[in-house]
């Protein structure tokens, strides 16, 4: 079920007003009927997969356990390899069982042994498995590391692996902060749910309006690049930026405006990455839930910053690439990863990393600075040449397309593929990046204005958008859906 | 809870009635003039309405109509002489033209390359040849003062009955109900658009949910030919049924069609009966522009004039004005 699908809009009154009402008296049965509405959101793609996420449920359920009553060291670590091998194992298998056969048929082939593909699998990626295999195995690595206990309530850990808001695209919740949400009791609190409302709204506009409007230029300009100039494909991978954002941003909201209807606070994914000053702050605020994820279970426990230089640089080489290639089973995304690893280390280096933790571009001004401006044009544009790896069908076409830009450096006037108004795009952008700036102090709460009116005129515009750039023809998926 | 429900409810109104009026402020939405049947049982148009005509979310197509006298999108008034020349389109939504300003129609573009002739625009959208031949017939008197008649013809679409009976479906969007939702900008705009396609079809898919499901069953390509040859045969038959009931003035009709949509049969039967055809397939295909809308599959003001150059082209050859 989409978040933008007609679906959900049904679904999810009918859930939010089923919950409150019936089950808010007993935790326990609002737990069953908040699971049972998850699985149901999820199996409405396909009911089959249902047993991957219950396996992976139980596994770690019971793995859990095992590991905390566990005495020695040594037993705490097997049962945790239990829980890290059976996830990366589903993982494995589902997602990049047919990378490393075909990776391993080109490498024989490359050294003149001819050998066919012949291992290679039929599989359906099921949707969203990176995401709940990640934050089941979040569960087993806190407990082992003795930071959380386990429950004993297996509804209850059941409903914070399948949470339907954040099942198959994140945030990718840790227990400590989900499931002990889950296992208090929850009363109803107006701020918070007309707090999740406006971020629904913001949500459905960013993917909607921003993501989905630009999808069709986007899938032009990546398709066709051979026949395109520089201006164009510069203008394709720009507006990816956008689309991307839109759309991964816009779901993230969706999911944590949708968890506050429950009364559920989710971590925010996005806080403004496109107003970075340098690559480390864009990683603050870039998927926020998965680096966080990474950083702790990865790059701390291989030493962090805490160990020699090389060590650091080395930890860092590590992260970026089993990020990239989390995203996807293609040398695409891990080249992707190795981009923003050489981005990151010099920042690192000069100890420029961790400068803008705590605070947001123009802090307490109206305006950035001129030196602002530049450093986020210079981050927006470093990672926006990331991106061509990132979309790209292949390696192929991603030095293809670089390729065709340094060949072909000249301007032309780019036509929408459907013939529409270019200007319409441009002038979209370049409000929805003014707004972003304006609200750029809190992910949060998109539409924070002390006066009524505003508010209520914000509210209409952002409608207006989307039924000025609705489009009932084009594909509405999530883009992250397929990781 | 209460006050988020009422609140939200109250959001949600005063919302719609901020749309209602952005959306008339800058007419997103196109005005839909009133259908009628008059005394002949012809459907056409309320006479004498204006208004304008939006295609696409963002007004990427707006024009002007204007219902005339008789009915029909025209900058003309129908009124036929002896001495005069004049020429007739009859068609469908294409003739119709809501997609131009109705002083910039295909008629309009003729006449400005032959300037001695009126055109009177006979278009109303979903008209089929039983429509085109009714409509001739019911107003003999203007028709045969009318010195050629040219009626745009789509073969498969065109040619499905063989008899002329009223479509209620058409004018049951002039029911009470559907004038009253008409009313709303908003609500056109949004149908206009699509986003009430998706309530419709889960309301389709509910309604249909008892009723049982025919299994559908591939045809080979035999049977798909067969099938098109029936049909093809059905269409041909349909087109004679109407003129033994109507006539046809081979003279003075003439056909205006595509021959790249049309079946070999029905061309090769025009032929060999003498029926005269404007086939406008050439000047669409030589042509390194888009012919149509972005929205849909109507002409554009650049198929239009292709279609005008080949009416015009036709006439002039049929030398109607005496030197």
């Amino acid at each position: 079920m989409l978040f933008n699908s007609l679906d959900f809009f049904i679904f999810l009154p009918v859930v939010f007003i089923a919950y409150w009402f019936f089950f808010y008296k007993n935790l326990r049965l609002q737990n069953i009927f908040v699971l049972g509405a998850s699985y149901l959101f999820y199996g409405m793609w396909d009911w089959r997969f249902l047993f991957l996420i219950l396996a992976s449920t139980t596994v770690d359920y019971f793995v859990g356990q095992y590991i905390y009553s566990s005495d020695s060291n040594k037993q705490r670590k097997r049962w945790l390899w239990v829980s890290v091998v059976f996830n990366i194992g589903l993982l494995g298998f589902f997602k990049y069982y047919n990378f490393f056969v075909d990776s391993w048929v080109d490498l024989i082939n490359i050294f003149g042994y001819k050998l066919q593909s012949s291992w290679t699998l039929q599989i359906i990626l099921p949707v969203g498995i990176s995401f709940y295999t990640f934050q089941t195995m979040s569960y087993s690595l806190d407990i082992y590391y003795k930071r959380l206990t386990p429950t004993k309530d297996f509804i209850s850990f059941a409903t914070f692996v399948s949470f339907f808001p954040q099942l198959v695209a994140g945030p990718i919740e840790r227990a400590s902060n989900l499931l002990s949400q889950i296992t208090t009791k929850r009363s109803f609190n107006y701020i918070q749910c007309t707090e999740g409302l406006k971020l629904i709204i913001w949500g459905l506009f960013k993917k909607v309006v921003i993501a989905d409007s630009i999808a069709p230029i986007v899938d032009d300009i990546f398709a066709n690049y051979g026949s395109y100039p520089a201006s164009t494909l510069i203008l394709g991978v720009t507006l990816f930026s956008f689309q991307v954002y839109g759309d991964f941003s816009g779901y993230s909201d969706i999911a944590i405006g949708t968890a506050k209807l429950f009364g559920i606070e989710l971590m925010s994914n996005f806080k403004f990455p496109s107003f970075s000053r340098n690559v480390a702050e864009y990683w603050q605020r870039w998927h926020v839930s998965l680096s966080t994820w990474f950083r702790h279970y990865v790059y701390i426990p291989l030493g962090g910053s805490r160990v020699s230089k090389l060590k650091s640089v080395r930890n860092i080489c590590i992260i970026f690439l089993v990020s990239g290639f989390w995203h996807g089973a293609n040398w695409t995304f891990i080249a992707w990863g190795a981009i923003h690893a050489l981005l990151y280390i010099p920042v690192f280096l000069m100890g420029r990393n961790r400068i803008y933790m705590n605070n947001v571009v123009a802090e307490n001004r109206w305006f950035p600075s001129i030196k602002e401006i530049l450093q986020i044009l210079l981050t927006f544009s470093l990672v926006t040449f990331s991106r061509v790896f990132f979309r790209s069908e292949s390696i192929t076409d991603a030095f293809g397309f670089l390729k065709q830009i340094y060949n072909n450096f000249s301007f032309e006037i780019y036509e929408h593929p459907l013939g529409y108004r270019m200007i319409d795009y441009f002038v979209l952008l370049g409000l929805f990046v003014l707004y972003e700036f304006r609200i750029r102090r809190d992910e949060r709460s998109p539409f924070k204005f002390k006066s009524r009116v505003v508010r209520f005129i914000a509210y209409t515009l952002v409608i207006l958008g989307m039924l000025l750039f609705f489009d009932d023809n084009i594909d509405r998926s999530f883009i992250y859906f397929q990781f | 809870m209460k006050k988020l429900i009422l609140k939200s409810a109250l959001y949600v109104f005063l919302v719609l009635i901020s749309l209602e009026l952005l959306v008339r402020v800058f007419h997103l939405g196109k005005d839909t003039p009133t259908r009628i049947l008059d005394e002949y049982k012809v459907e056409k148009w309320m006479p004498n309405q204006n208004g304008f005509s939006v295609t696409g979310n963002r007004r990427q197509n707006f024009s002007e109509y204007h219902i005339n006298n008789s009915g029909y999108n025209s900058y003309r008034e129908f009124t036929p002489t002896k001495d005069n020349i004049e020429v007739a389109l009859v068609g469908d939504s294409f003739i119709e033209g809501f997609h131009q300003n109705y002083y910039n129609s295909i008629g309009k573009k003729v006449e400005k390359s032959i300037p001695e002739i009126e055109v009177y625009e006979y278009g109303y959208a979903g008209y089929d040849f039983a429509d085109q031949l009714h409509l001739i017939n019911a107003y003999k008197e203007q028709f045969e003062a009318i010195d050629h008649i040219i009626l745009g013809i789509k073969f498969s679409n065109d040619l499905t009955r063989g008899e002329y009976q009223v479509v209620t479906g058409r004018l049951a969007l002039e029911s009470p109900v559907n004038r009253l939702l008409k009313k709303s900008k908003l609500l056109v705009y949004c149908k206009s658009i699509g986003i009430l396609d998706p309530p419709q079809r889960l309301f389709y898919r509910l309604m249909n949910i008892l009723k049982p499901t025919s299994k559908k069953q591939d045809a080979s390509e035999e049977e798909i030919l067969r099938i098109k040859k029936e049909k093809e045969n059905q269409y041909l038959a349909n087109f004679n049924n109407l003129i033994d009931k109507y006539g046809y003035d081979k003279n003075r009709f003439t056909l205006l069609l595509d021959s790249r949509i049309t079946s070999n049969l029905f061309i090769s039967y025009l032929e060999e009966n003498d029926y005269n055809y404007i086939d406008f397939s050439e000047y669409f295909e030589e042509s390194d522009h888009s012919t149509t809308l972005i929205y849909d599959r109507h002409w554009n003001n650049h198929g239009r004039d292709l279609i005008a150059k080949a009416i015009s082209k036709y006439l002039k050859e049929k030398e109607l004005i005496k030197e």
